[in-house]
């Protein structure tokens, strides 16, 4: 029962923490942004790719978590 | 006063179980139990109980609490776009598309009565003003919690008993925020929720059928914007939005449960066991079964448990909020 909770709350760690850390970095690194040279719309439209890009790869190694820990959990069942 | 409108949503709500109970049974309204080895036969829409407990805890309130009269009425409108959405489905199954859609009218009441602020706390960071985007964000969130609640409806108890603990969540974070409009809002939805999870918990004698589905998580979203809770809701939703992203990230398209195999089995004994079908969805329930088959009540625990986990998780956000106000 334990272990079963466990995988769950890693995961949910994993998830909420990765929420904190992006929005950290959203607010403090990505919106204060400046590249020299470069118009305001233009960085702008580099603030959006990079934080779309951190929110795909959130959702993807999330995804990889969730069915690498899944096959794995059923698979040392089976072999039980 | 709130307390007031919580005992009675929660009476008049186990008032009219029975009866409701009895009425689907008599119109053949009724489902199977799929997850028992005799598959008993259980009366639906047992969520119109959850819709009439707040009809007259709503009626209460409206003279308790005059001066939240727009609040009350735009509260209880989208829970009854929602549940008329859940009871076309109940009686006549819409498409996996169409739900969604239909649900999102459920904001309208919202936006009508602009029962929202633009803006949105987040933790270490504090409010953000987004005037022109937040409306446009309200219809995603009511498609999203209604329909994340829908789909978190595995065993006996669980949606009733996950929904009530984010009701807990949403109040406890409302006290911290002195939210007085969001506790009221809470007390009525969990005053309700507790009386069905009564006769819903296992051995369910009754299913709530999308008609509560669909109206509990279209409260649960309404609260969430006007209780400006909108972040703690994200992590008190935090099971119901993994249930949704795996089965979504398997199947790779919006499905409804009749149109994809079967990720739960029921063996001999009775207990539950997880598929080992590529093309099921990897549900919840199928990640919590992994590890090992389990007796219903037992997986059920564990639902409920996990949610209590996303609730604390959720109050720490909370602090994490109000610390930056």
């Amino acid at each position: 029962m334990t272990r079963r909770i466990l995988d769950f709350v890693i995961i949910l760690l994993f998830v909420w923490g990765c929420m904190l850390f992006g929005l950290w970095m959203i607010n403090d690194l990505i919106v204060p942004m400046s590249i020299p040279g470069v118009g305001r719309y233009a960085v702008n439209i580099v603030q959006v790719v990079i934080s779309t890009t951190m929110v795909l790869l959130w959702l993807l190694i999330w995804r990889w978590l969730a069915r690498s820990m899944f096959w794995r959990a059923l698979r040392n069942n089976q072999n039980k | 006063m709130a307390l007031i409108l919580f005992l009675v949503s929660f009476l008049t709500s186990c008032l009219f179980l029975p009866p409701v109970m009895r009425a689907m049974r008599a119109r053949g309204i009724v489902g199977r139990d799929v997850h028992k080895k005799d598959r008993p036969i259980i009366p639906e829409m047992g969520g119109l109980a959850i819709l009439l407990g707040l009809a007259v805890s709503t009626l209460i309130g409206l003279v308790l609490f005059p001066y939240i009269t727009k609040l009350l009425i735009s509260f209880f409108s989208t829970m009854l776009i929602a549940g008329i959405v859940g009871a076309i489905d109940d009686l006549k199954p819409l498409n996996a598309r169409v739900k969604p859609f239909l649900t999102t009218f459920a904001c309208l009441p919202i936006l009508l009565l602009r029962t929202y602020t633009p803006s949105i706390i987040f933790p270490l960071i504090g409010s953000t003003r987004l005037t022109k985007v937040y409306p446009l964000l309200i219809p995603i969130v009511m498609a999203v919690t209604t329909n994340a609640v829908n789909m978190m409806d595995p065993f006996n108890g669980v949606m009733a008993g996950t929904s009530s603990i984010i009701t807990l969540t949403l109040l406890a974070s409302a006290i911290i925020f002195g939210s007085q409009d969001a506790i009221i809002l809470c007390c009525m939805l969990l005053g309700a929720l507790l009386a069905f999870f009564y006769y819903n918990r296992y051995p369910s004698r009754v299913f709530s059928g999308d008609v509560g589905s669909l109206s509990v998580g279209a409260a649960l979203g309404a609260i969430a914007i006007m209780g400006r809770l909108e972040v703690v809701a994200v992590v008190a939703f935090m099971p119901q939005i993994m249930n949704a992203f795996y089965g979504l990230s398997t199947i790779g398209r919006l499905y409804e449960r009749r149109e994809v195999n079967r990720p739960v089995t029921v063996l001999e004994d009775g207990r539950l066991m997880a598929t080992s079908d590529p093309k099921a969805p990897l549900t919840l329930a199928r990640f919590v079964l992994a590890r090992g088959p389990l007796h219903e009540y037992e997986a059920a625990m564990i639902f409920i448990t996990l949610s209590a986990i996303s609730g604390l998780l959720a109050l720490i956000t909370a602090y994490m909020m109000a610390g930056t106000l």
